[in-house]
């Protein structure tokens, strides 16, 4: 059980003739995702474009990309797992509970069509977005669809992505799990990676106040996160490379204005698809770059006498 | 600059089979010296000139993987997909030289470069990149320390190469291939499952060798393969076509195995983990071993090389290009399934497994690689893998060695499988043992000599000062070679005591061949039609490789 089956954005493009955005909405939150990647791309086995593909969403409220769907299903608000186990019960032709199912929001005739429609595509794709995996459920409701992508492959060709966002996001992600094995919620404090999200994520970590620092890159946590995090921050010596004054350069100890990564400063970039990018600035910046910011607190920390003495050669090393 | 003096050396290619030799790296980190004379190496005095007394030791060339998966867009997934297999896994501390880290069966950049050079390896082959995430495996392949790398491309069902060789293009094929190689900054031509993947797009496979490919008219999986394999030949790279052929693991599949053999006739090719493609039987009920009749048929056809990708008992990863093996593999274990289609190019699929020694068709897996390596009796084509970590994490090579070492030890653990396991292999009846000297073939000379690395995989003068030096006895659990008393990487020694001393970063490998330059206005408005990214965007920068080494064709 379980797992991620999953395609790059070009499968998308040149194949998918059925596509079901669930608890997203990338008319506005991913502006250009329908016509360089999905909806009205033309693609090399869906040559008449939005006419040879089937749009679905599945949201709580009528959104603008529901706008854009041939099917709008709305449904009632934290039951997006429940209508994930009616669709992979229906799939398998197993029974379900009618009274039950109508708590979803909509009818078992719906649903029944919708699996209908998911056998008979070629090529199906569902993308979900934060509406699914940060409301009740969270990552049971990840899983769930998830689930259903990969059990739709007895039946037909079928893949999922999540709808992923805010600039490299998926390149902390890669570069996380090739250096210390897991994805985010890492904990090096023993000298070796740790995972466990919900002891490990940020929030966790601040809310309860274990760290005595905090570096912030390419994010605003104090205009996110949950007010003892914002406190912790506060109260303990917080650090921030951004290129703007944030909501967190506020309440900082320090803050260093670097150069806008793509536009005056050099990297890679992952896309949501994992597909990396080399980013070629156009312009110059006066300001430096995040990584000789981040280099030179490398070099100053090394340059520090060690708050613990170094371990006899016999026990360095693996 | 390196003296080691007194030890046994064993350097196949040079036809050294456990002399007492002295060996002197110079300061360019290749060998200078190597000979019986003592003086020589005395002389090489001045500064810096370390002197190692390998007196009683075995010395043999740094180990070479053919056929590894440790970087990139795959096994990353993989190291997302099974944190529970991490939590368990070896955990390597942080030092002021050292970086932090997991080990186990998808270990971490860094770790993968500590393991390899601590078990003695100091050439490994990556042996699937997709182009379109090729800057991702280079920059991971740098985060691999000490160890020397190449790479091999993806390219049996990349979609403008395969609707080239429909259209009867083949000097335009071929064009592709070189211009594909050098965007990437790789080093080969890696074909998997041909035809079967570009098939999955839809759901699909290629199991016949000579029906059309699921998506075309007319192209075959046979005319994938013949073409690729001559493509490759006619670039001249260094590396032979590398193939995972149609089938993989399927009972009954040493018929499509034999058949390709006899289709490669006149071409250089290498077969990656065979042992997954010498299955008889019908029916996973009926498998049992065919490796006899694989192992007679590759000894006859010379142009031929492979590795075994054994299988050990115990935990494994699976993880291949081939999409549509996986999802069988899913639905056979019910365990978690990863699948990544990338577009116009290639798939990949990761199941997490556990080859089980109570299971029939596991120790029928676990003997036909021990077979395979046993029967096919010249070392020099047939080299050790685990197809890592397909059959089980590549740290675990010595246990494999052991068992080819000694027979009385080889039969007692085959006395061990199920007898009904017993009655469809014949491991048991086989009594050949590896000497030193056929270890040091299987797992550097020879793979070293396939991937046309010619400083690689041998001791003579001007050859990399990659050196491995073993004790002579077996450590308490009955396993030699497992801990090395030295390695050195380049002249430096990296590893020492079992510790990891020095870490310095390894080359890239990577080739130029030659190509028509104008193969690139072809691609171009193809690939706008078909990719989402702009044209200028795809090929791999030579910036990101820090130690690039071009490999020069043979054409």
């Amino acid at each position: 059980m379980g797992g991620k089956v999953t395609c790059t954005l070009g499968e998308v493009k040149n194949r998918a003739d059925f596509i079901i955005y669930w608890g997203g909405n990338p008319a506005e939150c991913h502006p250009r995702h329908f016509t360089k990647y999905t909806i009205t791309q033309k693609g090399k086995f869906i040559p008449q474009g939005r006419k040879g593909r089937t749009m679905i969403t599945i949201d709580i409220r009528e959104t603008p990309s529901a706008r854009a769907a041939d099917i709008a299903l709305i449904i009632k608000p934290g039951k997006d797992f429940e209508l994930g186990t009616t669709l992979r019960a229906l799939m398998k032709g197993q029974p379900v509970d009618e009274a039950r199912v109508e708590e979803i929001g909509l009818s078992l005739d719906t649903i029944k069509d919708l699996v209908d429609r998911m056998k008979r595509a070629k090529f199906g794709v569902i993308f979900f977005g934060m509406g699914l995996s940060m409301t009740r459920g969270k990552h049971m409701n990840s899983a769930g669809i998830l689930n259903i992508a990969a059990e739709m492959n007895a039946f037909t060709k079928f893949v999922c992505m999540p709808m992923r966002g805010h600039g490299n996001v998926t390149g902390a992600d890669v570069v996380l799990r090739w250096t210390t094995g897991f994805p985010f919620g890492v904990n090096l404090s023993r000298g070796y990676p740790r995972f466990n999200p919900g002891e490990f994520s940020t929030v966790d970590m601040l809310v309860r106040g274990d760290n005595d620092a905090t570096l912030v890159l390419g994010a605003d946590p104090g205009a996110t996160m949950p007010q003892p995090a914002i406190d912790h921050l506060t109260k303990t010596p917080t650090i921030v490379l951004d290129p703007r004054v944030t909501h967190t350069s506020h309440l900082a100890r320090v803050h260093f204005t670097t150069a806008v990564t793509g536009v005056s400063a050099p990297g890679t970039v992952y896309r949501m698809d994992e597909i990396p990018f080399t980013l070629r600035p156009g312009l110059k910046s006066p300001y430096p770059t995040d990584e000789e910011i981040v280099n030179l607190l490398i070099a100053a920390v090394a340059s520090k006498p060690g708050w613990r003495p170094a371990p006899p050669a016999q026990l360095a090393g693996i | 600059m390196v003296r080691i003096t007194g030890g046994t050396v064993y350097d196949p290619a040079n036809g050294v089979d456990g002399l007492v030799q002295n060996i002197y790296i110079g300061p360019d980190g290749r060998i200078a010296y190597i000979g019986p004379d003592g003086r020589s190496v005395a002389d090489a005095q001045g500064s810096g000139v370390r002197t190692i007394d390998a007196t009683g030791m075995l010395v043999f060339p740094g180990g070479v993987d053919v056929h590894t998966h440790v970087a990139g867009g795959a096994l990353n997934f993989a190291r997302g997909l099974v944190p529970e297999n991490q939590r368990i896994a070896r955990k390597f501390l942080h030092s002021p030289e050292l970086r932090a880290g997991i080990g186990g069966l998808t270990p971490t950049t860094f770790a993968t470069g500590y393991l390899y050079a601590g078990m003695g390896w100091t050439t490994v082959n990556e042996a699937a990149v997709p182009i379109l995430s090729a800057k991702h495996t280079h920059e991971e392949l740098h985060d691999i320390p000490i160890v020397d790398k190449s790479t091999l491309l993806l390219m049996a069902n990349n979609e403008l190469m395969l609707d080239l060789l429909e259209a009867g293009e083949f000097e335009q094929a071929k064009s592709l291939v070189g211009w594909l190689l050098w965007s990437s900054k790789t080093f080969g031509i890696k074909a998997v499952n041909p035809g079967g993947v570009a098939a999955w797009k839809w759901g699909k496979n290629a199991n016949q060798l000579h029906q059309p490919i699921e998506g075309y008219t007319s192209i075959t999986a046979a005319q994938i393969i013949t073409g690729l394999a001559r493509i490759v030949d006619e670039l001249g790279l260094p590396h032979p076509m590398h193939l995972h052929q149609n089938n993989l693991g399927v009972p009954g599949n040493v018929a499509s195995t034999i058949e390709t053999m006899n289709m490669l006739q006149g071409h250089r090719a290498h077969l990656a983990h065979l042992q997954f493609h010498a299955y008889g039987g019908h029916d996973w009920g009926t498998m049992k071993s065919e490796a006899p009749a694989v192992a007679a048929e590759f000894l006859t056809h010379k142009n031929l090389t492979c590795d075994v990708g054994a299988v050990l008992f115990g935990d494994a990863v699976t993880i291949t290009a081939d999409g549509p093996w996986q999802h069988l593999l899913y639905e056979l274990t019910g365990r978690k399934w990863g699948n990544l289609d990338v577009e116009n190019e290639t798939g990949c699929g990761i199941v997490p497994y556990v080859y089980s020694d109570h299971k029939i068709v596991n120790a029928v897996q676990w003997a036909v690689g021990l077979e395979l390596l046993l029967l096919i009796d010249d070392p020099w084509r047939v080299y050790l893998t685990t197809d890592h970590p397909n059959g089980g994490g590549f740290w675990r090579y010595p246990e494999i060695i052991r068992l080819l070492m000694d027979v009385e030890f080889r039969k007692g653990e085959v006395r061990k499988l199920p007898p009904e396991a017993q009655n469809r292999i014949t491991l048991g009846e086989i009594d050949r043992q590896y000497t030193y000297a056929d270890v040091a073939i299987v797992t550097s000379a020879g793979p070293a000599r396939a991937l046309g690395l010619t400083q690689k995989g041998h001791l003579g003068v001007g050859a990399d000062g990659d050196i491995t030096i073993y004790s002579a006895t077996p450590d308490a659990e009955g396993v030699m070679f497992s801990y090395p008393r030295y390695v050195l990487k380049g002249g430096q020694v990296v590893v020492e005591e079992g510790q990891v001393r020095a870490i310095s970063e390894g080359r890239e490998f990577i080739v130029h061949p030659a190509f028509d330059p104008g193969i690139e206005e072809f691609i171009r408005p193809s690939f706008q039609k078909v990719y989402t990214m702009s044209f200028e965007n795809y090929p791999t920068e030579m910036t990101r490789l820090r130690h690039p080494h071009v490999v020069p064709c043979s054409r």
